[in-house]
Parts: structure tokens; sequence; C-alpha cells
């Protein structure tokens, strides 16, 4: 096995020095400068990181680190992490920074900025670019200090689809665009060849979130500075009130249980006709293999409201964490893992959610992210863009959204099944999540 | 003198016999097999989610959200499972729960003893103490040992997880035990003595054996305990000791769920326990009657 690896390693040795020459010119000390080192890795188990797992051989024999990639579940590897970065160990030397906890895991020193090791013409090759990285997607890696603590290796997107968008077309209707349309097109389609008409992830603390500013409303008065919960304001309940409808009389049966795997099989076999999700999930819709709503698939932007339009967006990086003893080694992998050769190569191996501007913009990529005449590609970008021109996601990397995100899910939850009424949901979750935000420490 | 001559003559009262005798009506089906009816009801319903997810790990992934019960059974799930580390977290669980429950034997059945028999100022309260481990919930003890693990190095170990479990499988162990040990007459533990044992031997050859339903019973329940835990598994473990459950939690990918993966898992994870109880459930079931009535 060993050997095996040491075999594999001196193969792409030779190849990795061609691939990535921007590399192993910007270490001193040359190639297999980290010989004897150990990298602990650790992100939650998605495309990317199992891409990276296929090339790390290379990695390894380029610069003589031998890594250990560790790549549990989303809900896994977030316990796993906040628990050893907050405790400052030394277990991770690379790690993912989750959006849901950047500014709790960046703010509260746990991570390292990245700042020095990106200007060091010694440590990161010419080349590699940091600007080529959506600003909008670097903007939720960034503490309040200005400095970068992550380097994005997914931007994604909260996008609005419709999988039998030839029902929309038979009703003689367009797209929605506002949430007007939405229910005019919902009722118009609705049970229509028993597709029910909308059903959205139940993790209502994303998925409504676009709603509620859409009608005027917000999570917090004004995040990050001022995080008094605004969740019982007219807007919000008129919001919550809205949505709540849409599940109850679009959705099908069970409908508030759903989650988000669930959403993207409901799409694919046409059993739901529109839902907003994020489009890693909604570009499944475009495989042929699996997917029997391809070639009656549209996507398009979240629809706007009264306030306008509030698409979510989600980012991920590669961080180090503050007890990291291998800090240079570290950086010399998250380079890797993120340079131009590596990201182009991920594309072309069908990744579908890059952050470097240079892949989304590439023919190749832009050719696979067209599905049926919608350019997924496109509207993803547009997304990202007006989230960063907006600033309206500044409420998701707060260090105590979390505890909010349980009280959206369970007023939305309470409305849709009739339990309660959108002004007393919403009461009651505006007073439960006051009381959690004082419980966390916060002064409201 | 025959009984016929000692025969009471009839009592005027008592009635007349029926002249003609009607065939007795026959109990309806449902009156007769009423209570295999309703236990087979109560049946479906607890063991629905149960052949649900069997069904499931052998539904081919294709077909998994088709609502149809007709399907070509497959082992793909299985197989998937089988090429990845899901074996090795399938026996880190068989590892971690056989050492843990021997663990909370080996420490609680001699404590159990201890405090039936032996009279020792406080006794009430350290068994009190000991179930104090119960009552508190398990996050209360993750940080500590977290960082106690960190320094000892029993982070990502079988040991270490063996040893966490038994903060709620001795507790078990020790409260059973002592219920257990209370129902063996102490008059055998005398005439074992008067015949030469010591303490020990006694203990070791007539009143363990004697309470040997308890002891199986108890060891089911701590293997299941230890067997199902998720929560100290998830935050004590990173890549070596991953336990079962865990891994099936990982199945659940950022891009979608592995359905087939994690039924399958699901339904091996159920084997060891269905197994392992129904060799020991005449045991199970003398032991946890055990005590029930009062002689």
């Amino acid at each position: 096995m060993t050997q095996r690896r040491h075999l594999l390693q001196a193969a792409t040795g030779i190849g990795a020095s061609l691939l990535l020459p921007g590399l192993a010119s910007a270490q001193t000390g040359g190639a297999r400068r980290f010989q004897g080192v150990t990298l602990n890795v650790s992100t939650f188990s998605a495309a990317y990181p199992k891409l990276l797992q296929q090339w790390l051989p290379e990695f390894e024999a380029q610069t003589g680190a031998r890594v250990n990639f560790d790549a549990p579940s989303f809900p896994v590897y977030n316990q796993r992490a906040d628990l050893e970065l907050s405790t400052k160990g030394a277990a991770y030397d690379v790690v993912n920074v989750t959006f849901i906890y950047s500014s709790r895991w960046i703010n509260s020193g746990w991570l390292t900025p990245l700042d020095e090791f990106i200007a060091n013409p010694q440590l990161t090759a010419a080349d590699w670019d940091v600007n080529d990285f959506l600003s909008g997607a670097r903007a939720p890696e960034t503490g309040r200090d200005g400095k970068l603590y992550g380097i994005p290796w997914t931007a994604e997107a909260l996008l609005s689809v419709s999988s039998r968008f030839d029902l929309v077309q038979q009703a003689g209707l367009e797209f929605p665009d506002t949430t007007d349309d939405l229910v005019k097109v919902l009722r118009a389609v609705n049970k229509k060849e028993r597709v029910a008409g909308f059903v959205s992830d139940s993790h209502y603390g994303w998925t409504f979130v676009p709603y509620l500013h859409a009608f005027g409303g917000d999570v917090f008065r004004k995040a990050p500075d001022d995080l008094f919960p605004t969740l019982d304001t007219p807007e919000a309940i008129a919001a919550a009130d809205y949505y709540a409808q849409l599940i109850r009389e679009f959705g099908p049966d069970g409908a508030v249980t759903y989650q988000p795997d669930q959403v993207t099989q409901a799409l694919k076999l046409g059993r739901v006709n529109f839902s907003d999700a994020g489009q890693l999930h909604l570009a499944q819709l475009g495989d042929a293999a699996t997917s029997r709503t391809l070639k009656t698939v549209k996507f398009g932007f979240v629809p706007k409201g009264p306030a306008g339009r509030f698409p979510g967006t989600a980012v991920h990086g590669l961080g180090i964490p503050a007890g990291s003893r291998n800090k240079e080694a570290a950086w010399a992998f998250i380079q890797w893992a993120l340079s131009r050769q590596t990201t182009r190569r991920a594309v072309a191996a069908g990744y579908g959610s890059p952050s470097r501007r240079s892949d989304i913009d590439s023919a190749e990529f832009r050719s696979r992210q067209r599905i049926n005449g919608s350019d997924l590609a496109q509207l993803s970008l547009d997304t990202i863009t007006q989230a960063e021109r907006t600033g309206h996601m500044k409420y998701r990397t707060v260090s105590v959204y979390p505890q909010v995100d349980q009280q959206l899910n369970k007023a939305i939850a309470l409305i849709a099944t009739g339990q309660a009424n959108a002004r007393q949901a919403m009461q009651q979750a505006q007073a439960q999540s006051i009381a959690e935000l004082r419980r966390a420490g916060q002064k409201i | 003198m025959t009984s016929a001559d000692t025969a009471l003559p009839a009592h005027p009262l008592e009635a007349a016999p029926v002249a003609q005798h009607r065939a007795p009506r026959r109990a309806s089906f449902v009156r007769r097999h009423g209570r295999a009816i309703a236990a087979l009801a109560l049946l479906a319903v607890v063991m629905f989610p149960f052949l649900w997810l069997v069904h499931l790990a052998f539904k081919p992934a294709a077909d998994l959200f088709e609502d149809s019960l007709l399907f070509t059974p497959t082992l793909d799930g299985f197989r998937a499972l089988l090429q990845g580390n899901f074996l090795r977290s399938f026996l880190n669980s068989l590892a971690v729960s056989t050492l843990s429950t021997g663990l909370s034997l080996a420490i609680g059945v001699p404590a159990a003893y201890a405090l039936t028999r032996w009279r020792f100022p406080g006794r009430r309260h350290v068994a009190l103490w000991i179930l104090v481990t119960r009552m508190a919930p398990p996050i209360a003890f993750t940080i500590p040992f977290f960082l106690a693990y960190r320094w000892l190095g029993l982070q990502d170990t079988i040991l270490g997880l063996a040893l966490v479990y038994l903060t709620f499988n001795l507790a078990i162990v020790i409260w059973l035990m002592q219920t257990f040990f209370e129902a063996v007459p102490t008059a055998l533990e005398e005439a074992a003595y008067i015949d030469g044992c010591g303490v020990w031997q006694a203990f070791w050859r007539i009143t363990l054996p004697l309470a040997a339903p308890g002891v199986a019973a108890t060891a089911v329940l701590c293997f299941i305990f230890a067997w199902n835990d998720f929560f100290y598994a998830l935050i004590l473990t990173r890549t070596q000791a991953v336990t079962a459950p865990v891994a099936i939690v990982n199945f659940l990918q950022y891009e979608g769920w592995e359905w087939s993966k994690i039924a399958a898992g699901g339904t091996l994870v159920m084997l060891p326990v269905v197994v392992f109880t129904v060799l020991v459930r005449k045991y199970l079931v003398r032991g946890l009657t055990a005590g029930g009535v009062k002689d």
C-alpha cells in the first residue's frame, strides 16, 4: 500500500511539476519542501473536495507533504470543526470555512489571516491571482478587520425553478418574475397532471429569507452591527403568511418535511413544479440519465417582491485554523487546491460551482451549465453579484444566526400546518430569538 | 354404603333439564382470533419502519422514489456500501460496543454485588451518585472528554470511545444488577461459606450463576446503548474509530443524499442487535421479569 503510494507520487510528481509551475517556483527550498510534514485537512463531503482527494498524490509528490484528508457529511463536519476551532486545537491544518459559521470562526480569532501568505512572492505564485475569485464570494470570508480568512471553492446561488414549465406555457403564462406572478402561475398549474405546484427545502432559515427581504422585512435590524431581531414587523409577518400559504395551498403531501434531496428528487421526477434551491442541486435536473424533466425545466431568479429581489447565496472556502502548526504547508495546500490549474481541471471534470471568474466565464463551463435553454451559470453569477451589491446576505454570516435560523424554521412550519397564524408564529419567533441571543451573550 | 344411597334428593327449585339441546352457536372468526388479529395489527405498525428500510435497501436506486412496491431486488446498495469504509465503521461499532459492555460488566457487576451485600457508611449515596451520570445529558460531558482525550491521545480510538460509554452503561449495570442480586437468597451464600468458600468464591460459584439471566439482560441493554450511540462518536472520532451510526450520517452528501447506502447501512446496523437479542432472549425475558412478583 505504501509502496503503491510512493510509486503514484513519483509518477504524478513529474506531471504535477509541469502542471503547476507557479506553485513549485513560489516555494523556496524547491520541490518537496515539506518533506516529513503531515497535513490534516478537513472539509465536508462535496463534489470539489472529492476531486481534490483524487488528485492529492500530485500535491504530495510535488511538496513532499503527506495529507490526511477527512471529508465527513455537512452536519458532522460542522459539529467537529466548531468544537475543534473553539478549543484552538492543532488537529486540523486546513479546514472548510463554513458559510453559516464564517463570522463566528473568523471574528473569534479561530482562523489565520491569509493576506500575508498571498502577498509574499516567496509563498504564492505570481499567477495565482486572488482577485480572480469573485469579490462577492470573498466578502463572507473577510473579517471585520478587512483581512481574508478563507479562499472560496464554491459560490452557490439560490435560484427558482419550474420543472414542468410546459404546463406554465400551456396555461399561456410566463416564468414568474414577482411574488404576485408566482401565485398567479401556481393557481393555474397546481395539480395539473398530478404535479404539485410548489415545495421548498424545510430549512426555511435559508429558503424563506429571500421572500422576507422581498416583502421589505429582514432578520436583524442591521446586520452585522445591530443584531436586534426584526421577525415581528408587519413586513415579516406578511412575508411569512405569503410563504406559508405557498406551501399549504400548492405543496405536496408532507411538504413541510421536505429535505433538500427530496426537493431535488421531486423536481427530477416531475412531481412538483416550482421550487427555490441551490444551483448545485438544480444542475442535477440537467442529468439526462436520472432527470425526467430535462426537456421541460426552466430556471430563473427568485421572485422579486414589493421591496425588490434578494436572492440567497452560499460561499464555502478553505482556511487555516489558528492552532495549526503547519501554516506554510497548509497555505501551500490551499494554493494548490485553488490554483487556476486545479480549478480549471475541476470544471473540466464537471464541477458545477466554481468561484474563479475565469472558470465561470470559460466556454466549457458555460456550455455545460446551459440546461434546456436556461443559462444557469449566468443566473448564478448575477445572483452573487447582486448579493454583493445589496449586502443583504450579511444576516447569514453573523455568529448568532444559527439560533434565529431555528426559530424561522419553526415559525414557517407552524403557519404552514395551521398550528398558528403568521402573527402569532412570528411574534413567538421574535421573542425566542431575543431570548436565544441574550443567552449567547448579545447585548440587545 | 354406596354413594348412590347417600345422594341427596333433587332440590325442588332446581330447573328441569332442557328437553332439546340447541347446538352451541359457533363463535365468529373475529371473536376467536381477535387477540391474534390485534397483535398482528400492532406488530405491523411497529415493524413498518423497519420493513420499509429493508425494502429500500434492496430497491434499485432509480426506483427509490417510485410509489410501486414491485421491483427487481438488487444488492447494489450493499455493494456500494462495502466498497467504501463502512465495513470498518461497522467493525468499529462492534468492537466499541463489545468492549464497552465487557468493561461495564467487569466493573459494574462486582460493584452492584458490594452495594447489595455489604453495609458501609454512605452506601445509598454512592449508588445515587453513580446514577447521576445517567441524569446529565451527554453534552455535559462532551467538552471535558474532548479536551482530556486530546491531551491523553485517546481521541479517535476504540478504547477512548468504550471508556466514554461507561458514563451511561456503568450506572445501568450497577442499578439493574443490584435488583438481581437482592433476589438471590443470602442463605445460599452462607451455606457456601460453611462449606469453605471465601467471599469471592461464593460470589463467583453461587451468586453469579443464579443472577446469570440478569447479567444477560443487562449486557443486552448495555450493548444496545453503546451500539446506538451517535453523539459521543460524532464528537470524539475523526477517521480511525468512526462508528456505523456516524458513517451512515456521512452519506448525507452536500449535493444529495445517498439513499441506497443509507438504507443498506441501516439494515446492516440493525442485524447485530437483533441477532444478539434473539440469542439471549430466554435470559432477557427471565431477567427483565425477575422480581416482578413478591414471594
